[in-house]
Order: C-alpha cells, then sequence, then structure tokens
C-alpha cells in the first residue's frame, strides 16, 4: 500500500499516572473510512486531542501527509488539513449559523483589521468568496440550514443541526483528514441512518474519514476499518465483522463485567 | 434643584461614565478572552495618561503656540501615548500572563496584582511621586449653555470622542474578521484554536486594543482633571471593573452601561437632595411593579406546555404573582404544589420583597426631602448601586443568564 495520510506512531499521553493513551500506533490511508471504538474512558477522545495538537504527545510522534505533526499547535494541525467535531458540541453559540462555518475558514483567509477598515479590494474579495463558499457547504444539509436560519445564532438549532453544522465547520477549513467523535451521539436511527450515508459520500468526495463510534450499526455500515482500544492500547484492529467478533474485543466490552463478578 | 442643575449632573455623569466605559471595556474583553482580571489595567491607564502629559510637556506647548500647531502636538502626543500604552499592554499579557496560562486562576491573579504594583512603581521611579500637570495650553477651555447649564466644551468632546471609539470597537467586534476571531476565542477558546485560529494572536490583539482605549482614557482624565498621580488608576481601575461587572463581566454593550449607570449614580447621588433622587426609587417601583404584575407572569404562561394550558392553571400563576403577599406564600406552604407554581411564588415573593424595599426607599426619601448626600459619600453610593443590581441580576445588566455552550 501507498504512504498513509496519518501515521500514529508509538504515541503516548498520560494524565499524572493514567495512561490514556499507551503506546498507541495505527495508520490511515487515504481514502478510508476508519473507525475507532473502545468502552467509555478507553482514550479514543484523547487520541483525536493528541493528533489535534491539543495535547503534546509524551512520546512517540504522529505523522500527517509525511510530515511531523506532534507538538504543533491545533491552529496549525488544522491548517495543514485535519479538521474535527467534538463529542460534546462545541459550536460557538452566541454567534449566527454563517458565522460558525466562516470561523471555520478563518485560517483560509488573510484580511487584517486594517484592510477589513480600508475595506481594500482583496479584502472584500475574500469575504465575499467565504460567505459563497460557507453557504454553498451549509447546502450540503439540503433543507437543514435554509436561508432565513443562516443569521439566527447557532443555539437557536435543534441538536441534529447543532451536530450538523458542526460537521460543516469542520468541511469549511478544505480538510483532507475528517476526525468525527461520535458524530450520531443523541440521534435517532434514521438521523443516524443520514450520517451514515454522508459519511460514505465523504469519502466519496475525497475525504479520508477517522470516526468514533459506539453505535454498531454505523460502525458495521459505514467503516472499512476498524480499530478497537482499551485502556489506551490498541487490542484489535482490521475488518469490521472481525473486529466484533475478536475475544479481546468481546471481552473489553462485556467480559470485564463477567470477569469481574467471576472473581 | 433647578433643572439645569440637575443637566449639569448628567453631563458630568455621562462624562465620568464614558471614561469609566473606555477603561472598562478592556477589563471586559480580557475576561472574555482569558476569564481573567487584568489588575494591571488601571495603571495601563494612568500610564497611557502620563505618557501623553509628559510628551506635551517635552514639547514644549504655551499659550502662545498657533491653534493649527496645538492641533498638530495634540496629534503626536495620542499617536504617541497609544503606540506605547497598546506595546505595554502587548508585554504585560506576553510577560505576566502567558507562561502561567495553564496554571490555577489564583496565580494569574497574583501575578497581575504584582504587575499592576510593580506598574505603580514604576511611575514614581520615573516621574516621582507629585502630580503630572497637563499642559493647560491645549484644553479646551470653553463653555456652552444648554438648558441653562454651562457646560464644559470638554465634556462634550469627551463624551463624543468615545461614543466615536465605542462605536469603532462594536464594528471591529462584529464587522472585522479579527473581530470574529475574538468572539469565538471568547465563547470557547480549546474549539476556536482547533478551528484553525490562532488565539494567542488573538489574544494579544484583544490586549492592544483594551490598552488603546485605556490610553485615550488617560488622555481625557488628565485633561478633565488637569493633573494625573501615580496611583490614580487603582481607583478608576476599581470603579471600571466595578462597571464591568455592573454591566456583566464579559459583555461589551453591559460594561458601556454599567460605567454610564454608574458615572450617574455617583453623580447624582451627590449632587442632588434626596427628594429628587427619590423619584428614581419612584420609577424602579413603577418597573418593578410591571415586571410582578404583567411581564413575569406572561413569560411563566408563554412556557407551560400546550396539554397543561387551561384558562384555569393560567389564573392560578397570574394569581401567584397578582397576590404574592397571601396567594405566594399559601403556595409555598401548602403541603403538595405543583413545580411551576412553587416556582413561581418563590419568584413572586422575591419580587414583592424588591417592590417593598423601592417603596420603602421612595418614602423614606421623600420624607427627607431637603438632606443631601456630603460628597464623601460619593463611593458608598456607587458600590451601593452594585450591590443592589447585583442582588437580583448575579450576572449583571446586560450578563448571560446561564453560561451556555452548545
Ligand atoms: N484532560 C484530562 N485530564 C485528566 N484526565 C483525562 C483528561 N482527558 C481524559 N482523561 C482521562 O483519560 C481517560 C480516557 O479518556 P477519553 O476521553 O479519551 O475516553 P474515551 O475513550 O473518549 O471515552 P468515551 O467513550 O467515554 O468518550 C479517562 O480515564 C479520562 O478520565
Ligand atoms: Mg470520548
Amino acid at each position: 500500500m501507498s504512504e498513509p495520510i496519518l501515521d500514529v506512531r508509538a504515541t503516548t499521553k498520560s494524565f499524572g499516572g493514567l495512561k490514556a493513551v499507551n503506546n498507541l500506533s495505527f495508520e490511515v490511508y487515504e481514502g478510508e473510512i476508519v473507525s475507532l471504538i473502545g468502552p467509555n474512558g478507553s482514550g479514543k477522545t484523547t487520541t483525536f486531542n493528541v493528533i489535534t495538537g491539543l495535547y503534546e504527545p509524551d512520546s512517540g510522534d504522529i505523522l500527517f501527509k509525511g510530515e511531523s505533526i506532534a507538538g504543533l499547535s491545533p491552529a496549525k494541525v488544522y491548517e495543514r488539513g485535519v479538521a474535527r467535531t467534538f463529542q460534546m458540541l462545541r459550536l460557538f453559540a452566541a454567534m449566527s449559523v454563517l458565522e460558525n462555518v466562516l470561523v471555520g475558514m478563518h485560517g483560509r483567509t488573510r484580511a487584517n483589521v486594517l484592510d477589513c477598515m480600508l475595506r481594500t479590494p482583496r479584502m472584500r474579495r475574500e469575504e465575499d468568496a467565504s460567505i459563497v463558499r460557507a453557504r454553498e457547504i451549509l447546502e450540503y444539509f439540503p433543507g437543514r440550514f435554509p436561508e432565513v436560519r443562516h443569521a439566527q445564532p447557532a443555539s437557536s438549532l435543534s441538536y441534529a443541526n447543532r451536530r450538523r453544522l458542526e460537521l460543516a465547520r469542520a468541511l469549511a477549513g478544505e480538510p483532507s483528514l475528517l476526525l468525527l467523535d461520535e458524530p450520531v451521539a443523541g440521534m435517532n436511527p434514521a438521523e443516524s441512518l443520514e450520517v451514515m450515508r454522508q459519511i460514505r459520500d465523504l469519502r466519496d468526495r475525497g475525504y479520508t474519514i477517522l470516526m468514533i463510534e459506539h453505535d454498531m450499526k454505523v460502525i458495521m455500515g459505514a467503516s472499512d476499518r476498524v480499530i478497537a482500544m482499551d485502556h489506551g492500547i490498541k487490542i484489535a484492529e482490521g475488518a469490521p465483522t472481525d473486529v466484533a467478533n475478536d475475544p479481546a474485543v468481546v471481552e473489553a466490552y462485556l467480559g470485564r463485567r463477567g470477569a469481574d463478578t467471576a472473581s | 434643584m433647578t433643572l439645569e442643575h440637575i443637566f449639569g449632573l448628567t453631563v458630568s455623569g455621562l462624562t465620568v461614565g464614558m471614561i469609566y466605559a473606555l477603561i472598562a471595556l478592556g477589563y471586559t474583553m480580557v475576561y472574555g478572552v482569558l476569564q481573567l482580571i487584568n489588575f494591571a489595567h488601571g495603571e495601563v491607564f494612568t500610564i497611557g495618561g502620563y505618557i501623553a502629559a509628559s510628551t506635551l510637556i517635552w514639547i514644549g506647548v504655551d499659550a502662545t503656540t498657533p491653534l493649527a500647531v496645538k492641533f498638530a502636538y495634540f496629534g503626536l502626543a495620542l499617536l504617541v501615548s497609544l503606540v506605547l500604552t497598546a506595546t505595554l499592554g502587548f508585554l504585560i499579557e506576553r510577560i505576566a500572563y502567558r507562561p502561567l496560562r495553564n496554571r490555577s486562576r489564583i496565580i494569574a491573579l497574583l501575578s497581575a496584582i504584582g504587575t499592576s504594583i510593580f506598574l505603580q512603581n514604576l511611575l514614581v521611579i520615573v516621574f516621582g511621586p507629585q502630580p503630572i500637570i497637563m499642559p493647560t495650553a491645549v484644553v479646551p477651555t470653553g463653555f456652552v449653555e444648554i438648558f441653562g447649564a454651562r457646560i464644559r466644551v470638554l465634556q462634550i468632546t469627551i463624551i463624543v470622542v468615545s461614543l466615536l471609539l465605542m462605536a469603532l470597537l462594536t464594528w471591529i467586534v462584529k464587522g472585522t474578521r479579527m473581530g470574529k476571531a475574538m468572539r469565538a476565542t471568547s465563547q470557547d477558546r480549546e474549539a476556536a484554536e482547533m478551528m484553525g485560529i490562532e488565539t494567542n494572536l488573538t489574544i494579544s490583539f484583544t490586549f492592544v486594543v483594551g490598552s488603546a482605549l485605556a490610553a485615550i482614557g488617560g488622555f481625557l482624565v488628565a485633561m478633565y482633571y488637569g493633573s494625573l498621580q501615580f496611583n490614580t488608576g487603582f481607583l478608576y481601575g476599581l470603579k471600571a471593573f466595578t462597571a464591568a461587572v455592573l454591566g456583566g463581566i464579559g459583555n461589551i454593550p453591559g460594561a458601556v452601561v454599567g460605567s454610564l449607570v454608574l458615572g450617574l449614580a455617583e453623580n447624582w447621588g451627590v449632587g442632588l437632595n434626596l427628594g429628587v433622587l427619590a423619584w428614581l426609587f419612584v420609577g424602579g417601583l413603577l418597573l418593578g411593579l410591571y415586571f410582578q404584575l404583567v411581564r413575569a407572569p406572561r413569560f411563566r404562561i408563554d412556557h407551560i406546555a400546550e396539554e397543561f394550558r387551561t384558562p384555569a392553571y393560567e389564573r392560578r400563576v397570574r394569581d401567584v404573582y397578582r397576590f404574592a403577599p397571601v396567594v405566594a406564600l399559601k403556595t409555598l406552604f401548602a403541603e403538595r404544589t405543583d413545580a411551576l407554581l412553587y416556582v413561581s411564588a418563590q419568584h413572586a415573593v422575591r419580587l414583592t420583597a424588591a417592590n417593598v424595599i423601592l417603596l420603602g426607599l421612595a418614602v423614606l426619601f421623600f420624607v427627607n426631602g431637603d438632606v443631601q448626600f456630603a460628597s464623601k459619600w460619593q463611593h458608598v453610593i456607587s458600590f451601593a448601586v452594585l450591590m443592589a443590581i447585583l442582588m437580583f441580576r448575579p450576572s449583571g445588566i446586560l450578563g448571560e443568564h446561564i453560561q451556555e455552550k452548545v
């Protein structure tokens, strides 16, 4: 196979004595949908936080398109083309729907305060182009963000639409790798199905996707490959059905309770 | 108590309020992006004034200088002060706050207080403990008569300049790319960072803008009172901080509203006799009654779910507010009460208490109508206003009720 787009190499991140991510290695190849699964507290979100630069890894390295991104600031990682959504929604609640998407483009625009003050042609061109692109991105969710909603604050949206808006904001950075943290959490089955289709559609449009998910239907239906974690360690990797039937994974999810009562 | 006296006090109140606002904006913006009270901000304000005044002293402007040249010198002093003070604000963040960014809140607070003391001492070392006197030649001395009151041209200048600056700031925050970054950073710094915003740059920008506003405030105060002392910023900083809290810390329009309320309270409080001040309480009482009898019950009723919304239930909610002393208390002590009625009853009792206090104060003030607070009560009054408002609106006048994150 070709060179991976994301290469996590023996990465460790601990909090105090707790190794939330422990010597973790995996690769994601261009055009793949990879799911990261594991019981609660197994270090999935922490893995995302380390990749996106929120935390610096204690050891190990992370390569994106062949270059190390470990230790870069989140803004720099984003600029390289890694965008994410959050498990607990983190929209800018008081900003409008359109502005939330525009924030996602921030790193790609250059106008400074002076440009804005003088309304230089460069700034106006940039602003117009950003707004056109932001609308285009919102139209990717047909019927969800009609014109009238664009100026409303993000906090006024329904829960599912807020999740969609987070995805729209992530797309605004024109990333090549999308990290989705539990994209269907709190959604009903119909909405989950829609998100699953959308994730596959995004892959067809050229995005590479690494997602954290608990919903088995979505994992089975969308992912090409699954990586299972427990206590910060990778315990299985492979095709969805293989991983789901892997004894170590079954034990991590179910067996621990059984083992506890047995002992 | 003539009308022109009241008008004169109002203009003074607005003038002082505007100056508070120029400082309070810096407090509130920094709090927005860092959740930090930048206690050194009062000193930044003083230093802004000192730099402007000493530039003018150094140039040597006097009464014989032609008007056009005076304007040029004035502009130069402003520019020097803006550049140096903004740089100072930038450096304070870089040196005193950024290295401690991920430590506990209390450590940043200590650093802020330390910086404040350091800057005050620096002023004493460089300029000496005596006040610096603003060259009077550049200060507009004219008066205009409005509604029979003599208003200083300088007061009008201060109010107009402040309004222009606030308009400019509003536009920066709402209309520019940097402003968008500021708003995103203050709502969720980590998320903003992960969406490609260089939050460090944004935070520096916030300090620069806040310090520039404070510098202009310092310059205006030096002109208004004719002099500045190394510790002037302490009291002004404290007042402006109070104003920012009063308006809702972190809220930009709130800082302006809080500052104007404080400026007016200080001037009206000691300039008017109690008989006139009583009318403020009458106004407050009317507002309070409107809340209790109209606004609050309507709000509750609007939020009752469709299926429970019977006319009888609506009337019960309304009665709790209307006849609070009897119905609300009865509801509170009843054996079993509906949760909504219970909450409404608590609310109604609180509103009634506030209205009774307002009524009591109005009567008390009317009865002693000829008495006037001595001017040494000024600070007591401003803090009493703060406490009174925060008692009923803990998040400040325009503050958000809950820190909402979605
Ligand atoms: N900033 C932090 N400081 C201290 N401990 C942390 C921090 N972030 C995560 N942890 C701990 O690291 C462990 C892994 O957390 P993480 O959020 O990565 O789990 P997760 O796999 O995403 O779980 P979930 O399925 O519940 O989202 C947990 O024990 C958590 O308490
Ligand atoms: Mg998680």
